[in-house]
């Protein structure tokens, strides 16, 4: 992949938290319109990785581009201008806001090409169970639900790309099909994706490529069929070859 | 029904100086001027999350504003007066708001505190300027342009300036309730719920908090003038820390959850100080009394008791969820 095909590109990222070296080294890139996959256990440095990208949290060294430009120590609010969206792991709904709040929120923050009309269909249109419950609060929503919302509320910013943390953790395994479809259908906009995801199995066929990260470093970085093919990389992320072929 | 029951409110005090005691009415012009403040305020706790102890210091702003453009510099319109103690507040929250927007809950309280103290002792010990504890005289102004100070005092204030108190009032509550129905009101909710996630989405927090800060200063002070022609005389209590206490009394009171919550509580908060104080000389252990019952039984204040939400909110409150 070229630099010119290059959407998200992390360089030799270090990031300490206090006295404790949390990421080494860590690359990875994303280009446009591609599905990537971060897997690892929990504790391996997969959120750090997001947070980090996000300005949450600010590297000790190494480079982040996004579209370009230099965005490490940028402010996370001026991240999120400049189009990457986020749906963190635990949803962080606005309780007290309703679902039709939570998710008009960003068309006012960032100015895109598109309309806050259209911004807020595309974000239904993916999700349309959450149509029903435009009036309800955050707090009246299931998990599953909270987990949609948090995806369309990343989605009505009009982001270029999404992170999505663990959009899978914690559901039922009957609503996982819906939501990985969705996803599915971002890409199909034109968005690139990257997902965080400690489960190998939730890992979405569509995925066009896989970082492992393990303690913190990189660990595999391939398309996703090669790793079922690499039994010590398995083993840190506890798939089994077998599964495969149930799939 | 909520029209009808806003339409009956208003009826009522429209009504009012026809129908009630000159000392009634007269009780009402710090209704709404502490109305006033209580929805300035409201932005920056109920809305934002922000709980300010040094408010006093932007009304001690307006309410001194009024005091020198009338005795000292013969500004004597009130729309001048108003302008003025809104245009005052700004440019002294600007930096205080700067600061002290860095911090929240117990630290944004301390600092905000801080400061209130501090314009509190500048008023105090610059007497030169101040008039330190004597304070100043607010003249009486004209409204309207017109020049009313052939009426006698009482009926200035229970006619031409009850009414004039009214329309600023409703000004007020008409531009606050934009504001917090705004997108920008929308992101201040989002702040108070979660600053951290507000980011993701683009929110600048420091920035809107900042926002809410000066314009809640605005307001403090807008009704701080608004106190001053009423007595006819300002002094440096207004700006001390346990005024602050008391706004922030109003707010629970009435219930900052509710848009109209603090202006409830003002209301209840003078007419039963007012009833207290002539019964016994111990209002101030009454309304610790009342103050820790409402904490403890309804934290969502009087309109919470109202409104079906009270039922949530308590809930929330004690599973420790309730913002801020």
């Amino acid at each position: 992949m070229g630099a010119a095909g290059v959407m998200l590109s992390v360089d030799r990222l270090n990031v300490y938290i206090q006295a404790s070296h949390i990421l080494r080294d860590v690359s990875l890139a994303v280009g446009p319109r591609e599905v990537v996959c971060l897997v690892g256990r929990n504790g391996a440095g997969k959120t750090t990785t997001l947070r980090s990208i996000l300005g949450y949290l600010a590297p000790q060294s190494g480079t982040i581009r996004f579209l370009g430009r230099d965005i490490a120590g940028r402010r996370p609010f001026e991240i999120a201008q400049q189009g990457l969206g986020f749906a963190p792991e635990d949803s962080a709904i606005f309780a007290d806001l309703t679902v039709a709040e939570n998710v008009e929120i960003s068309t006012w923050t960032r100015k895109t090409s598109r309309t806050a009309e259209e911004r807020l269909a595309l974000a239904y249109a993916v999700f349309p169970a959450l149509t029903r419950y435009r009036a309800r609060k955050g707090t009246q929503l299931s998990g599953g639900e909270r987990k949609m919302l948090s995806i369309a509320r990343a989605l009505a910013l009009d982001p270029t790309m999404l992170l999505l943390d663990e959009p899978f953790e914690g559901l039922s395994p009957a609503i996982i099909p819906e939501i990985g479809q969705s996803i599915l259908e971002i890409t199909t906009m034109g968005h690139a994706i990257l997902i965080a995801e400690s489960n190998i199995h939730h890992v979405p066929e569509y995925t066009t490529r896989l970082y492992v990260i393990e303690r913190g470093e990189i660990v595999f970085s391939g398309p996703p069929a090669e790793v079922w093919k690499d039994e010590a990389v398995l083993r840190i992320i506890g798939g089994t070859p077998s599964w495969q072929s149930f799939r | 029904m909520r029209r009808a029951g806003l339409a009956l409110v208003v009826a009522l005090i429209l009504a009012m100086p026809f129908v009630a005691g000159d000392y009634y009415v007269t009780l009402m012009l710090p209704f709404f001027a502490y109305s006033v403040i209580l929805l300035g305020l409201n932005l920056l706790f109920g809305y934002t999350g922000l709980l300010s102890f040094g408010h006093a210091l932007f009304i001690g702003v307006g309410a001194y504003a009024a005091a020198f453009l009338t005795s000292k510099f013969g500004v004597m319109h009130l729309e001048a007066i108003l302008l003025a103690a809104a245009g005052a507040a700004v440019l002294i929250a600007a930096p205080i708001g700067g600061l002290c927007v860095r911090y929240v809950k117990i630290y944004f309280a301390m600092l905000t505190l801080a400061f209130g103290m501090l314009f509190h002792s500048f008023l105090l010990k610059f007497y030169f300027v101040t008039g330190g504890d004597e304070g100043m005289r607010v003249l009486q102004p004209f409204l309207l342009g017109f020049d009313l100070s052939q009426i006698p005092k009482v009926r200035f204030l229970t006619r031409p300036f009850y009414y004039y108190s009214v329309v600023v009032l409703a000004v007020a509550t008409f531009v606050m309730w934009r504001i917090v129905s705004s997108p920008f009101g929308l992101c201040l909710r989002a702040i108070r719920d979660n600053p951290d996630k507000a980011q993701s989405l683009g929110v600048s927090v420091k920035r809107y908090r900042w926002y809410a800060f000066v314009i809640s200063a605005a307001y403090a002070a807008v009704g701080g003038a608004l106190l001053g022609p009423t007595t006819g005389q300002v002094d440096p209590n207004l700006a001390y820390w346990t005024h602050s206490g008391n706004i922030v009394f109003m707010m629970l009171l009435g219930g900052f959850a509710n848009f109209f919550g603090p202006l409830v509580g003002a209301l209840v908060f003078i007419f039963l100080q007012d009833t207290v104080m002539s019964i016994v000389p111990y209002w101030r252990l009454v309304f610790g009394a009342i103050l820790a019952l409402i904490v403890i039984a309804a934290p969502g204040g009087l309109m919470g008791l109202l409104d079906r939400r009270a039922v949530s909110w308590g809930e929330k409150s004690r599973q420790g969820g309730a913002p801020p």
